[in-house]
């Protein structure tokens, strides 16, 4: 079966991170989004793929042309101009035959276990189109999804008015026949009508899933998806060529890649991720759910908690990054402080562009887009938001913006 | 756009290929064929139209082989027609092969072999394979290098695979850009466009890339690539499935799957005809002392209908423990024994019917599974068609039985004119609309107890309350908590708070209290005291209510909330949101949910 994968929308929610790659670009628990998903493809026996390409494309083009090294079938269409789900959809209807069914993957969902092995088999059982379908974890609703016993859909509510209703919602995942692109010609693209008259004509059959799942839409959801990811892990593994040094404590379940260097004195408490050539300084205390991308470098006597860091980003000695996501190529001065809790414990709301959201997060530090320099001694609050390529002098305290 | 498969294996795969090639209907079907290997001829069946109606058509099946090849067409080139359907044949009859994909060079090598000689039958661009295999025969003496040199003289895309006389025990096959994938199997290997053609019989796959072919017999495999000749390691990728899931119609478990399948259960017992019941009420009416015996879930299936009889007939029975009930009951020949089972098979229910009728009681049962030991020892059966419940815990069965009683309290209380014909015609018509009620909130309130379940999984204690009739629905969904969950949880009439429990309450135990409708003005007001008592001493109460949102405000720490019902079938409700609760709360402690530890379907040992 061939899979097609969205990755061309703008993910505007999720500056800073978004402004400079798409969201399947985006690395939680050491590993890009986009390789997760090519993982479990694979896992699910789904080896032809292709990737509806747009916004920020050339990082996951590149991503693309470097798994075709290793012998994947991926193949990506541009999306020349932003128009929604149904205009991504559109972009591979040649690749499609009108007789034939295919998997269709969301690019910004997470989930702890194989979804696409579930809706395979939910396909398996019934022969007709699907539709993954979940419990969300909060009271944010995304839809409604009616059923009978027999898991047919008999009613999608997309957006349901006030909060009399809570049930199954529909989680970016379905196997959809070659016909869907006839359909979404005549709704005028719309993917929303689209699937009701697939669901009123042909019909769809729900496939239930039950483990975890989230939808990266905030900055802070980064965090949540890196820390669903970590629990799932049953083993921990440290490459041949890392180098831990004496006195290097190390609890619960850790990811050590190639040419990893930690020097001495350093703990790392699992679970948490450290990225190919990382340097891990002297004494630094790494604690549960932190992942490091790729050559990052923590100075001496660093503290992070709860907290992604992207490719090539520099902490220096004496800091404390917690709650926070970084981006990639970020310089943080020696003895800069995340603050991750207000004085009165309550919820931090993060203000990003124009709008002002509640996190329901007591605890939350900083969203440090790519290549930001920030001087020696600096403090963040709680909840900032800083934009890519912001350089900051020494002693500043930095807002959101 | 088509599929193809192929099967190989030690004895008769012929049903096996149909499955395969069935399961690739997908992939489009405007016509079917298949070529099995029979000693050394092979047999070529072909014809237009979907699988199974060419199978039928064709008898197919009635030829038995160890290997063979099949194809599901969806035309691209050539017209549907018997001819243009796949497998093609080469002249002398030697090779029979089903393509998928384009051969863009395929009229010029028509030509040179129809100058050669060769006989072509059908429009399509696949059969120059056949022709082409068999020419390089000729010249290479050697399949495997005919092979080779064929697929070096084709343009376009494909995956192929054929059978020769020459090799009757090998499946040859190969792959540009079209998908392929062998599936191994012991002593059986499978040729497929994907998984799906052989997952039901190996999980183990090994994914075929561009420019590689394979040769595959019933132990072995092999795979080059067809350039360098050379051999090429492959992996074996392990599909992750659970061959449950179709008997699971799709839900992660068995349990949610009863769970949703109320509304028809319901439907069914509401369908267990009249007079099936009447000999019961009939029995009830006429007996000194009725008893209902049950143990475990059916003893507060029970107690439930002690309350609903109770209240609608104006008789009481004893409800009674089933492995208690030598014990406790005095039964004679003007007693009347009532036993509630799913299977039928229950060692402590069986043992008290035994008694009963030793003593010369009358005795009924009420049973889910036709033919058990309770249905043939019992006087009168009422058979409840709840179909099978294959999830230890039971949740669609008892509240088919839940239903059957009320049923009873309702004709009973018709027989001794405690109400009249047209009260109870209207309780039976409440009664009517509870598989669509249930329907309703299964389909809009999953989400809230999902998320309420999933934010207190880890709560270690829970007291569940309940006055009246609401009183065994706590007791029974207390039971579903520690059953699947393995949470403690306690059921318990809300007048107990008072004398002695309030002590316990406490941040750590948390309460879930079932409040009648409104219209039921005392025990509203009971139960509303019950949760005011435990929230002073500042525990936490979930209530599971009828009221409108805010009606209550702040008396709760959390709620969830019905649609306004009859106090008929109000209970009845509130046990199938418990019934999820205990679901959720045990999907988050990631229980093992249809065979929870320590619990058999059916207790047959005393």
């Amino acid at each position: 079966m061939k899979a097609v994968i969205l990755a061309a929308g703008k993910g505007s929610k999720l500056t800073p991170f978004s402004m400079t790659r798409p969201i399947p670009m985006v690395r939680v628990a050491g590993k890009y989004l986009f390789d997760n998903a090519l993982d479990m493809l694979n896992k699910a026996g789904i080896n032809d793929i292709f990737v509806v390409v747009g916004h920020r494309k050339e990082k996951l083009i590149q991503r693309i042309g470097e798994h075709l090294n290793d012998g994947l079938s991926v193949h990506y269409y541009e999306q020349k101009k932003a128009g929604g789900i149904g205009d991504a959809i559109l972009q591979v209807r040649d690749k499609v035959l009108p007789s034939e069914y295919f998997l269709l993957i969301y690019g910004d969902t997470v989930t702890s276990a194989n979804i696409f092995s579930k809706i395979q088999q939910s396909f398996h059982l019934f022969k007709s189109a699907v539709a993954s379908i979940c419990l969300p974890p909060s009271n944010a609703m995304f839809g409604n999804v009616f059923l009978n016993p027999q898991m047919k859909i008999t009613r999608i509510i997309e957006k349901p008015k006030g909060d009399e209703l809570g049930n199954y919602v529909l989680s970016g995942v379905y196997i959809l026949p070659g016909s869907f692109f006839q359909l979404l010609d005549k709704h005028k693209k719309s993917m929303e009508n689209a699937l009701m008259e697939l669901v009123e004509k042909e019909g769809l059959r729900a496939s239930m899933w039950e483990d975890e799942w989230l939808d990266i839409v905030y900055p802070w959801q980064i965090l949540t998806a890196n820390r669903m990811i970590m629990n799932s892990w049953e083993q921990s593994s440290i490459a041949k060529t890392a180098v831990l040094e004496a006195n290097v404590t190390i609890q619960g379940t850790v990811r050590i890649e190639e040419d990893v260097l930690i020097k001495a004195g350093a703990v790392l408490e699992g679970p948490c991720s450290i990225g190919k050539g990382c340097y891990i300084g002297n004494n630094s205390l790494i604690r549960s759910y932190t992942s490091l991308g790729n050559r990052c470098s923590v100075g001496y006597g660093v503290e992070l908690k709860n907290c992604v860091v992207l490719d090539n980003t520099r902490i220096g000695r004496l800091s404390f990054i917690g709650d926070s996501v970084l981006g990639e190529d970020v310089d943080i001065g020696a003895g800069t402080m995340t603050v991750n809790r207000a004085l009165d414990w309550k919820p931090i709301s993060v203000k990003n562009g124009r709008r002002k959201y509640e996190t329901g997060m007591v605890k939350l530090g900083a969203f440090v887009g790519d290549d930001v320099v920030i001087g020696a001694g600096n403090t963040i609050q709680p909840g900032a938001v800083v934009p890519p390529g912001r350089v900051f002098p020494a002693c500043y305290t930095i807002k959101s913006e | 756009m088509c599929g193809i498969s192929g099967v190989v294996g030690l004895k008769d795969i012929s049903n096996a290929l149909f499955e395969t090639i069935r399961n690739l209907e997908y992939r489009g079907y405007d016509s079917c064929g298949v070529a099995l290997l029979n000693k050394n001829s092979i047999v070529v069946k072909k014809n237009v139209g979907g699988v199974e109606e060419f199978y039928r058509k064709e008898n197919v099946l009635r030829h038995k082989s160890s290997i063979g090849i099949a194809h599901t067409r969806w035309a691209t080139h050539g017209r549907v027609t018997r001819e243009n359907t796949h497998p093609h044949q080469s002249c002398d009859g030697k090779f029979a092969v089903v393509h998928n994909g384009i051969i863009s060079n395929y009229r010029a090598l028509k030509e040179s072999l129809v100058r050669l000689g060769h006989r072509f039958e059908s429009e399509t661009d696949t059969e120059v394979i056949p022709h082409l295999l068999e020419e390089n025969h000729r010249k290479l003496n050697n399949v495997e290098a005919a092979f080779v040199k064929t697929l070096c003289e084709l343009e376009g895309t494909f995956a192929i695979a054929f059978v020769s006389t020459y090799h009757p025990g090998q499946i040859f096959c190969a792959k540009r850009e079209s998908p392929l994938m062998l599936g191994i199997g012991d002593e059986i290997k499978f040729v497929g466009s994907d998984f799906n053609s052989f997952i039901d019989y190996t999980k183990n796959a090994v994914i075929i890339d561009d420019g590689e072919y394979a040769i595959v017999s019933r132990d072995s495999y092999m795979v080059k690539n067809y350039l360098t000749r050379e051999e090429v390691a492959k992996p074996i990728t392990k599909i992750e499935w659970d061959a449950e899931t179709s008997k699971k119609g799709g839900f992660p478990h068995y349990m949610l799957k009863e769970i949703h399948e109320q509304p028809q259960t319901v439907t069914n017992a509401l369908d267990v005809e009249d007079a099936v019941l009447d000999k019961v009420v009939e029995g009830i009416a006429q007996s000194g002392q009725g008893h209902l015996v049950g143990v475990g879930t059916t003893y507060y299936v029970a107690q439930f209908g002690q309350y609903m009889i109770s209240s609608l007939a104006g008789q009481s029975l004893f409800a009674v423990s089933s492995d208690e009930f030598a014990a406790l009951s005095n039964v004679g020949r003007d007693s009347f024994v009532l036993a509630l089972s799913q299977s039928g098979e229950t060692y402590d229910t069986l043992t008290a019917v035994k008694h009963a009728k030793s003593r010369g009681a009358r005795t009924a049962a009420v049973v889910n599974v036709m033919g058990s030991s309770l249905s043939r020892l019992a006087d009168n059966v009422v058979l409840q068609g709840s179909g099978p419940e294959i999830c230890v815990i039971s949740t669609k069965a008892a509240l088919a039985q839940m239903v059957i009683l009320v049923r009873i309290g309702l004709k009973l209380a018709l027989r001794k004119n405690a109400m009249t014909a047209a009260a109870f015609d209207r309780s039976m018509s409440v009664l009517r609309d509870l598989p669509g009620i249930i329907q309703a909130v299964l389909n809009e309130r999953s989400g809230f107890i999902h998320r309420i379940a999933h934010e207190y999984f880890k709560i270690k204690h829970w007291l569940y309350l309940g006055r009246g009739v609401y009183y065994p629905i706590a007791l029974e969904s207390a039971l579903k908590m520690k059953e699947v969950a393995y949470v403690h949880a306690e059921g318990m009439p809300g007048g107990f708070l008072k004398h002695g429990t309030l002590a316990m309450i406490d941040k750590d135990i948390y309460s879930i209290v079932f409040i009648p409708p409104r219209e039921e003005k005392a025990l509203y007001e009971a139960t509303l005291h019950s949760v005011e008592e435990i929230r002073a001493r500042s525990g936490f109460v979930l209530g599971i209510h009828f009221d409108e949102r805010g009606k209550n405000k702040n008396l709760f720490s959390e709620e969830l909330i019905l649609p306004n019902v009859s106090p008929l079938i109000a209970p009845l409700l509130q046990l199938v949101i418990s019934q999820l609760f205990a679901y959720f709360t045990a999907t988050s402690l990631k229980r093992d949910i249809d065979k929870p530890r320590s619990l058999a379907k059916s207790v047959t040992v005393g």
